[in-house]
């Protein structure tokens, strides 16, 4: 069973056949290719499939595709300017080691997208509660916390190591 | 994952008349957020779902400033329950629970309505408005009724909803003058949890800040429903409230919880924990009574 | 090589933005024309015999393609001990035993049909403690194995511990135990298997080993009678590792022999519960540890015996061992050192690698019997860590040679910024612990190696192609940041293409944070092989010798004469276009010199050694028995930091990873089955859970290291638990000795104590 919506995705309009069944994850992999979004539990645990709906981070993993209807719908695809330049904030997790193996990276840049859409100059302590539903194995999450403040912030960047030398050997 | 039709009904009656035609084999969805895990889990099998999304008037918590009361619409997501200021500054026991359920993700489309008719034991949404004393709206086919939300829960997975009725609203009471409360949810990291131990405490005062009036105390995971610690509330009536009392309602409310083994906790730390949370909260409780007053 | 251009720089990933962009291709989004899906069917049982499997049933849904049991295969062997088989015949032995594939048109129908595969089985008893299994009368988990202790035996004595313990001053003697953990990649585990006409295979599949994992996949081919075939294995971006990526599978087996029936590429991905179950964890340990000191607090004796719950069947997890030998003989001067470890079947879930290989447990034991030696024989822990600490010229009782170490200045830096002990805050507590691991390679198989091939082409750009296998790390870049810096380029010349065994020369896999060493050491060997060339162009056309000159801004130029230059383009473009015309290109294989473990378990295993000291300061409720963690420094003597950037996230990564297996992490088993194959149960730390950490490195230019440096991905992770155990104590003074850290364990001990105390 199945019905015809529309809804913009990424700022285009789009008519699509969605079946009753399909979950928004299933629509933009599956249906519409759109690969850049991951499923990393299914059952909304980990947030790397975090998409934007009407302006609200979800989890596109429980999102029925039928309740998009009308509504505009942000991926991290639709991030990027068509000529190349990155979002401030995927330049800002390039920069700042943000991302490792990359898995949870869409679903986290997705999520704190629509925190600074909201308040621009969230805090650490805001960050850290709107991202609790992103996991990440690698990082630790500290990069991620320095990516997210140094553009919430102005571009404060919070030096963790302070590296020194002893001894220079090498000639 | 099981195939199942989306039927998008405008309004209650039509969502109630949908039901009552398919029977068991439809389920009412609101946020998704739970109903949709169950159907990937092959927990639940339903051949329809009926969304209540778009059922208009129930989109944030109002206050009835003749009454007192708090209406919160059933499909009111938890994220806007988080956002309202009138939760965060009165019931703050509410703004504690809601803000720690899920994620951001999760509060953005599930619902309280959604939270409460999974009674689940551990549900964050019901122990604050058990100890609120709130009331459940329900509509169904014959009509509306009215049950307090101590009395909703009725075993795991099971609450007091009649074949194809909807909870479509909670109702909280006006708050007396002089009253504190407060909610933790207690788990072994700072977020994602679901409790080991969720412990919710309401007090009011007497005219001289001193003397309790009235008591609440809800407790979550601490039986197979959430269960209101009732001797322990009726301990702190009319006593003087500090630490001392606090740690003894607290040691009442830990024999009268109903705690087990599970692989989220053991009885006898969860039951000593009911203890230390419900003076915490007690404590909490007045700091928030003398911050209002000032 | 002072003013060094790319080397120590900060330069983002280079395969960052792409990620960022979600551009990036996971086994999860490649799809090849005619594909199908692949799903397995698992045991009910932790132990039972197989009495018959129906698949009459499934066989007749439409879109099954295939339907495999145990009966329907060759006997293909796989795992260390090779005592697993890809599906199981005769009998299950755990939970994640698999007793039949389906391949359908899409993953929802051969979900489908595996519902409709109907196996009968008769249950055995099961065993599920280790020492249990050791009993005689035990159940037997493989029969024709005769007891259920794996004959590894991992046996040592160095000196003479038993006088050495008589001559102790002060003596402790503790069982320590840690419990099972799982790597938690965000990426599940997943492979496309592909025939061509001629049975040439092509596998896509997350694995930290392609080279051996096509070793492992062409010994399954011959078994299913296709000799002298191909195998390629393409390793696509992978979603995380940690070691559990070091061993084949028999998911990749059966998406082989389910391409191999339907002449169809077949993907198996899993979902995240069978990622909780169906892949391997982190060895569990029961550990019993004694060590003795003089009256000057010098270490006379380490004495370890472990028992390892080696679970159904045999991953490295039983290997371990091997690993933590390295701490046990060497992580401060210990000159008398017995260890004995036992692995034992049961019917639990089996483990794998993970990072830390065996240290993290190990080091747990060690430097929490530290602590408790220093409070027996009176010492400051941290000076009676100074007093023993590794000197760079020590050769430890292993035989391993320090050839540089910054322990001593780890230790010192982070007792500075944690502060001395005392006065302090009600409940409040600092902890320590040190750590040792291989920094410059591991000699595990014959070759620890690693091969690099370079081709430059026309216009001065790299292809690079190494051995180094990806998996988030950073291996891409470092490598490329070194040939860079040899070679006077941009890192953004030098294009990396990796984890392909068609393509890429032969490397043993990213394991014992050996990538840096070995393949960066590989790189920079072809470099110089590259440079050399181009030395021996230049010098013909600018009239000087080689010895003179020097590669910097894409160009070469006499050193002292810098006007002197040509452009590097241009130069091979000369020698590209002219009679016996010439391409630029080299290969180098770099194997380092570091020794196999003899029969004594004796050998120089790495080049090099990587030390670190950790510290914590926490705060613990005692009322509810949680630890709050307020401060933690991990210092790490790294050699040289190739990228400060990948190098902090190596470090905060692997902390926040050591954090959760003090506190929170434990895979809860009840008889073999896992009851929390999830994130909501499984506690993995979220960002909420972040702690301030500090991360100092200490920069001590190992003279065999590229560039001087030294491997960083397990150690981050090593001593964390250790320093939060000994801050506990500090704080509360009551000692955990289970892993993971729970309230109720804390407050458990705190009862004790007051019990005790009155």
């Amino acid at each position: 069973m199945g019905k015809m919506i529309s809804f913009a995705l990424n700022g285009n309009k789009m008519a699509v056949e969605v079946k009753d069944h399909w979950t928004l994850l299933h629509l933009l992999r599956e249906e519409l290719g759109l690969l850049g979004t991951k499923e990393g539990c299914g059952s909304g645990e980990c947030g790397a499939c975090t998409v934007i709906v009407d302006g609200m981070a979800v989890n596109s993993c429980l999102f029925p595709g039928l309740e998009i209807a009308e509504k505009d719908v942000v991926t991290i695809e639709g991030l990027t300017s068509p000529d190349g330049t990155l979002h401030p904030l995927q330049k800002s997790f390039v920069e700042n080691g943000g991302i490792q193996c990359g898995y949870c990276t869409p679903g986290m840049i997705m999520s704190a997208k629509a925190l600074l859409d909201e308040s621009p100059n969230a805090t650490e302590e805001e960050i850290k509660h709107s991202l609790a539903g992103n996991i990440c194995r690698c990082t630790g999450y500290v990069q991620i916390i320095d990516s997210i403040k140094s553009i919430s912030e102005g571009g404060v960047e919070e030096v963790h190591v302070v590296a020194w030398k002893n001894k220079e050997k090498d000639e | 994952m099981k195939q199942f039709a989306y039927l998008v009904p405008r309004s209650l009656d039509e969502a109630i008349s949908f039901h009552e035609a398919h029977g068991d084999r439809a389920k009412y969805v609101a946020g998704g957020t739970d109903v949709l895990v169950k159907i990937k889990e092959g927990k639940i099998l339903p051949d329809y779902l009926i969304s209540l999304k778009h059922i208009l008037g129930q989109d944030r918590p109002l206050l009835n400033q003749e009454t007192g009361e708090l209406y919160i619409g059933s499909f009111v997501t938890h994220r806007m329950i988080e956002k309202s200021a009138i939760v965060r500054i009165h019931y703050p026991i509410l703004h504690d629970a809601i803000r720690n359920i899920g994620s951001v993700q999760i509060r953005n489309v599930a619902t309280i309505g959604g939270n409460l008719v999974n009674a689940v034991p551990s549900a964050d949404g019901a122990i604050p408005l058990i100890t609120l004393d709130a009331t459940a709206n329900i509509q169904g086919p014959k009509g509306e009724r009215s049950v307090d939300l101590a009395r909703f829960f009725l075993g795991p997975g099971l609450c007091d909803l009649e074949r194809s009725e909807i909870l479509i609203e909670i109702v909280v009471p006006p708050l007396l003058l002089r009253t504190g409360s407060a909610y933790i949810k207690f788990g072994r990291r700072e977020a994602m949890e679901l409790p080991m131990l969720g412990v919710g405490v309401l007090l009011s005062l007497g005219e001289s800040s001193v003397t309790c009036v009235k008591a609440r105390i809800c407790l979550g995971v601490a039986a197979p429903t959430p269960i209101r610690a009732l001797e322990a509330e009726a301990f702190l009536v009319g006593k003087p409230i500090d630490g001392g009392t606090l740690e003894k309602a607290g040691k009442i409310a830990a024999k009268e919880s109903r705690v087990r083994d599970s692989i989220r906790g053991v009885a006898w730390y969860r039951r000593e924990m009911v203890g230390v949370l419900v003076k915490r909260m007690g404590l909490k409780c007045m700091e928030r009574i003398k911050k209002l007053a000032q | 090589m002072q003013d060094l251009k790319a080397v120590g720089k900060r330069i983002p990933k280079i395969d960052a933005v792409d990620k960022a962009t979600g551009r990036v291709e996971y086994i999860q989004d490649i799809k090849l024309a005619g594909m199908l899906h692949g799903k397995i069917l698992y045991s009910k049982y932790p132990h039972a015999r197989i009495v018959n499997i129906d698949t009459s049933k499934a066989k007749q849904l439409t879109g099954v393609r295939a339907i495999l049991t145990g009966k329907d295969i060759p006997e293909i062997k796989f795992g260390v001990y090779k005592d697993n088989r890809p599906l199981k015949t005769g009998k299950v032995r755990s939970y994640r035993d698999e007793v039949a594939a389906v391949a359908a048109i899409d993953p929802e129908i051969a979900q489908e049909a595996l519902s409709l595969i109907k196996v009968t089985y008769e249950a055995l008893p099961g065993i599920f403690d280790p020492e249990a299994a050791m009993k005689e009368d035990a159940p037997l988990v493989h029969e024709e194995h005769k007891t259920n202790i794996l004959k590894m035996p991992w046996k040592l004595h160095y000196g003479d511990v038993e006088t050495a313990k008589k001559e102790t001053a002060y003596m402790v003697e503790n069982r320590f135990s840690t419990t099972w953990v799982t790597h938690c990649c965000l990426g599940t585990s997943g492979a496309i298997a592909q025939f061509d006409n001629t049975n040439n295979l092509t596998i896509y599949t997350n694995t930290q080993i392609p080279s051996l994992a096509q070793k492992d996949f062409l010994s399954a081919l011959k078994a299913m009678g296709l000799r002298d075939k191909r195998v390629r294995v393409i390793k696509p971006c992978i979603g995380g590792g940690f070691g559990s990526k070091l061993d084949t599978y028999a998911y990749e087996y059966l998406s082989i022999l389910l391409a191999f029936h339907t002449r169809k590429p077949v993907k198996i991905v899993f979902g995240r519960e069978e990622e909780f179950f169906a892949t391997s964890t982190r060895q569990p340990t029961i550990m019993d540890v004694a060590q003795g000191c003089d009256k000057n607090g010098k270490l006379l004796f380490r004495d370890i015996s472990m028992v390892l719950d080696n679970g159904a069947y045999t991953s490295w997890g039983a290997t371990t061992p091997s690993v933590m030998m390295m701490p046990i003989t060497s992580l401060y001067r210990v000159p008398n050192v017995r260890y004995e470890a036992m692995c034992v079947y049961t019917n639990n879930t089996y483990s794998q690698a993970m990072r830390g290989y065996g240290n993290p447990q190990a080091t747990f034991a060690i430097e929490s019997s530290m602590d408790m030696l220093a409070e027996t024989s009176g010492f400051d822990p941290m000076e009676l860590r100074r007093i023993n600490a590794n000197q760079a010229g020590d050769v430890s009782p292993q035989d391993f040679q320090i050839t540089t170490c910054g322990l001593d200045q780890c230790i010192d830096e982070v007792e500075k910024r944690l502060g001395k002990k005392t006065p302090k805050e009600k409940g409040v507590g600092v902890g320590f612990a040190s750590l040792i691991h291989v920094g410059g390679g591991a000699r595990v198989y014959k070759s620890d190696g690693c091969g690099t091939i370079i081709k430059m082409d026309d216009y001065g750009k790299i292809n690079l192609f190494t051995g180094a296998t990806d998996m988030g790390q950073g291996a891409d870049n470092m490598v490329a940041q070194i040939v860079a810096e040899e070679l006077g380029l941009d890192v953004a010349d030098v294009h990396v293409i990796h984890s392909d065994t068609d393509v890429c020369p032969w490397d043993v896999g990213a394991h014992a944070s050996r990538t840096t060493f070995v393949a960066g050491n590989s790189a920079l060997g072809a470099a110089k092989k590259i440079k050399a060339r181009i030395f021996d162009m230049a010098s013909k056309q600018l009239e000087a010798p080689p010895e003179i000159l020097v590669m910097a801004n894409r160009m070469v130029m006499v050193k002292e004469d810098p006007k002197k230059r040509l452009e590097i383009g241009k130069l091979l473009r000369k020698f590209h276009f002219s009679t016996n015309g010439e391409m630029l290109m080299a290969e180098y294989f770099y194997d380092p010199e570091n020794e196999n473990l003899g029969r004594d378990f004796k050998g120089n295993t790495s080049m090099t050694y990587t030390f670190g000291t950790h510290g914590a300061r926490v705060k613990v409720d005692e009322e509810t028995g949680k630890v709050q963690i307020l401060k933690y420094v991990a210092a790490h003597d790294i050699g040289r930091a190739i990228n400060p950037i990948l190098l902090e996230g190596q470090v905060y990564g692997g902390v926040m990873m050591g954090i959760g297996y003090a506190l929170t992490e434990q895979i809860i088993h009840e008889k073999g089955e896992i009851m929390n194959p999830n994130f909501r149960d499984y506690k993995i730390l979220t960002i909420k859970d972040v702690v301030p950490i500090e991360a100092p490195v200490f920069e001590t230019f190992d003279k065999d290291g590229p560039y001087g440096a030294k491997g960083i991905g397990e150690p981050g992770c090593v001593p964390t638990a250790p320093a939060i155990a000994n801050a506990i104590y500090d704080a509360i003074g009551v000692r955990i000795k289970d892993l993971p850290i729970t309230p109720e364990r804390v407050l458990t001990a705190i009862k004790a104590k007051k019990k005790l105390e009155s």
